[in-house]
């Protein structure tokens, strides 16, 4: 049996090695991090169907936890590292065509450490632990959105830099706290002796560690950074920033609020930044005319979703949230890869020069329409059991407040719909801008590399719209796996 | 509107840190008694009176970043090289950037001065990272110390420059170096970074089973990514 310690390990060494290889012969290094995805991807797959029996819990350096750090691999964490090795295996194939000019050997190791930091975030069980491996992400997402050199993007990485430093030594100083007061770092075990102290005690660590993880997570008050550097980025970062890291970031938050904290408190909180985020990111989405600032815009209102149904703090509500956590994934990779190649083919990002593309690039026009359609939550793609999910769960509830909270969702949905359907229409009905170039049928649609990840993409976005239930099936125990704080210290340290 | 807002917001952070640090803070686990069992909690008392026999190293603190959070710093150690590796990705422009005067030669005495002291600053690095598992010090000091030196080669000796390729080089194999490491434990014993070398006696040099190594590892790492970061903000590219 594979050990878990295995998926960070290996596309670490991976890592290590794309520079030596590099210095050697640079061809091959832009093979090394679709390897490392695969074998992330085919540990995970051999891994899930056994952790959903029972969490495996693993130690390092031969000693029990929680005196050395350990990891969980519970529903939950192999779930994600499973979507983590598939969204970055297929941006992984992508970027082999697409990342051509530059310091190549240096973007592919950055970008297996970025993912390597994602997995070792959702893995570990320790505290500190986490906040390293957040760090690895962060500081590999700084340096590829600057990838290009140009001024746009080094300014947004700045920005990024500075927000992202800021919201570190927010939870650095927030582990401090918690060091001090509790003495240990394993979660299992703060979560144990959370109510041995004062809640009064615990606020400012407690909000320390929520605010920091936030920035990454791109939560209401702490966004500003995002739509810059998502972007700015090159279009495989964009992807697997929107797809993957922000979801890193909200699973640490998510972590914290329920396994260590308890989120009840809180969750009235929780809920109403989600509806903020959300009306905040769809709103001014709709106003874009630059077509990656928009789905940067649409990524935070598709946080405050999730942040939204986190925030009901129900078996259901945590289900559809995770359910949205793939289907955004999966969707807005998808839309950032698919549009990467036609902003190469007509050099802007400007809406309005893509109409027509729908004629000279028709495969990635479609699946740019699926990955829409899909966001917006139409029925045939995986968006709508996501989305449905949610709303289900807030009605639950049966309660005139959640249900008024349900038409705020609705406008929101409403409002991205909007925007999404308005490119579609221009992809296909429209006619090209005059100043577009004139067609030159051989180069038009994108090149293979690139073609079959989206292709892939927008399969998978169909066939878990038609059968929900190959994921529903893994959802409900990951759900209890986040919520189930009792059953998680269990696991850990024994009865 | 926002000036209300922010003396909110400042207020409640005040307030929270008021409370956060009312009462001992740090180490107030120790006064909860009955509430904690003393066994399971508190790593700090754990670490101090068992660290010796459990890993052999003198230091207790190597013996927690080696063994006890190796994880952790094999995670730090990538931090560093991944900010190394960012800023060479941003320094990266593509064009050489050849400023127009030649630095100036050093004089004599700087250059002589340099070329003495170097090796010392290496040798005395060396030495901090190899002693880390028995006096303070260890693979992160040793590292910045010997990183020292190549900064005051760029000071002191312009127009010598350390080869970045071998600096680069070195750099990564010691990263893989340390991973192969964790996983020998892992394939040895089945847990990650387990100390599966002999521990030796206490104080001896040869002691403490692979802590010894990992330092080295990590003292020739951080050396070689702070010299190539000196390297290349100083414009140096080869």
């Amino acid at each position: 049996m594979v050990n878990p310690i295995l998926l960070i390990a290996v596309p670490l060494g991976l890592g290590f090695i794309i520079p030596l290889l590099g210095l050697i012969w640079e061809k091959p290094t832009r093979y090394v991090p679709a390897a490392a995805m695969v074998f992330n991807l085919a540990a995970s797959l051999l891994l899930l169907p056994k952790v959903l029996q029972r969490p495996w819990v693993v130690e390092t350096a031969g000693l029990p936890p929680p005196f050395s750090i350990h990891l969980v691999a519970g529903p939950l964490g192999v779930g994600l590292s499973l979507l983590i090795a598939l969204v970055g295996l297929l941006v992984a194939i992508y970027a082999i065509g697409y990342v051509r000019e530059g310091p190549v050997a240096k973007y592919h190791s950055l970008y297996l450490f970025l993912l390597t930091g994602a997995t070792g975030m959702v893995l570990t069980a320790d505290l500190f632990n986490l906040f390293v491996f957040f760090e690895i992400l962060c500081i590999s997402s700084y340096a590829l959105v600057a990838y290009h050199g140009d001024r746009a993007g080094t300014e947004s990485s700045a920005k990024y830099l500075i927000q992202g430093a800021i919201g570190s030594s927010l939870v650095l100083i927030g582990i401090g706290f918690v060091y001090g007061l509790f003495g240990t770092l394993s979660m299992a075990d703060i979560a144990r002796n959370i109510d041995s102290v004062s809640p009064m005690k615990l606020f400012l660590p407690m909000a320390f560690l929520i605010t920091g993880f936030g920035v990454e997570a791109a939560v209401l008050p702490l966004n500003a950074w995002l739509p810059d550097a998502h972007s700015s980025a090159p279009s495989s970062i964009s992807a697997i920033l929107s797809g993957i890291a922000i979801k890193a970031g909200l699973y640490a938050v998510a972590r914290v609020l329920f396994t260590i904290y308890g989120a009840d408190t809180i969750a009235l909180l929780v809920l109403v930044i989600g509806i903020l985020t959300l009306l905040v990111g769809e709103m001014s989405a709709f106003s874009q005319n630059n077509i990656k600032r928009l789905l940067a815009y649409s990524s935070i209102g598709q946080i405050g979703l999730i942040v939204f149904a986190l925030g009901l703090a129900s078996a259901l509500g945590v289900q559809g949230a995770l359910f949205l956590v793939v289907s955004h994934a999966l969707a807005k990779s998808l839309l950032f890869l698919s549009v990467g190649y036609m902003i190469y083919r007509t050099g802007s990002m400007e809406i309005s020069s893509l109409y027509g593309m729908g004629r000279r690039m028709p495969v990635s026009a479609l699946c740019f329409t699926i990955g829409a359609f899909s966001l917006v939550g139409l029925p045939p793609f995986i968006g709508f059991p996501a989305k449905f999910t949610v709303i289900m769960a807030a009605l639950e509830r049966a309660d005139p407040l959640f249900t008024a909270l349900v038409g705020v969702v609705l406008v929101g949905t409403v409002v991205e719909g909007a925007y999404f359907f308005r490119i579609v229409q221009g992809l296909h009905f429209r006619p090209p801008p005059e100043s577009a170039t004139p067609a030159r049928a051989d180069q038009e649609e994108a090149p293979v590399s690139a073609l079959v990840p989206i292709c892939l993409l927008a399969a998978l976005i169909v066939a878990v719209g038609v059968y929900p239930s190959v994921l529903t099936h893994y959802l409900g125990p990951a759900a209890r796996d986040l919520l189930d704080k009792a059953a998680y210290i269990h696991h850990v340290l024994g009865p | 509107m926002r000036k209300a807002l922010s003396l909110v917001v400042l207020l409640v952070l005040a307030l929270g840190l008021a409370s956060a640090l009312r009462g001992p803070s740090i180490g107030a686990e120790a006064n909860r008694g009955e509430l904690l069992d003393d066994q399971k909690v508190n790593f700090g008392r754990r670490y101090n009176s068992r660290a010796v026999e459990e890993t052999g190293a003198s230091n207790v603190v190597a013996s927690v970043l080696v063994t006890y959070r190796g994880l952790d710093t094999l995670g730090e150690v990538t931090v560093l090289f991944v900010a190394a590796l960012g800023l060479a990705v941003l320094l990266h422009t593509g064009r050489d950037r050849k400023s127009g005067k030649e630095a100036e030669a050093p004089s004599l005495i700087v250059f002589t001065g340099c070329r003495f002291v170097f090796p010392l600053i290496l040798l005395f690095g060396a030495y901090i990272f190899v002693h880390g598992h028995l006096t303070p010090g260890g693979g992160f000091q040793g590292g910045a110390v010997v990183a020292s030196g190549f900064l005051l080669i760029y000071l002191g000796c312009r127009g010598r420059q350390p080869d970045r390729q071998r600096l680069n080089a070195v750099e990564s194999l010691s990263g893989v170096a340390f991973v192969v490491i964790g996983l020998i434990g892992l394939a040895v014993g089945g847990s990650f970074l387990l100390n599966f070398l002999p521990k030796g006696s206490p104080y001896a040099l040869l002691s403490a089973g692979i802590i010894p190594v990992v330092y080295v590892f990590i003292g020739f790492k951080v050396g070689c990514e702070l010299g190539g970061i000196v390297a290349d903000l100083s414009g140096a590219r080869r």
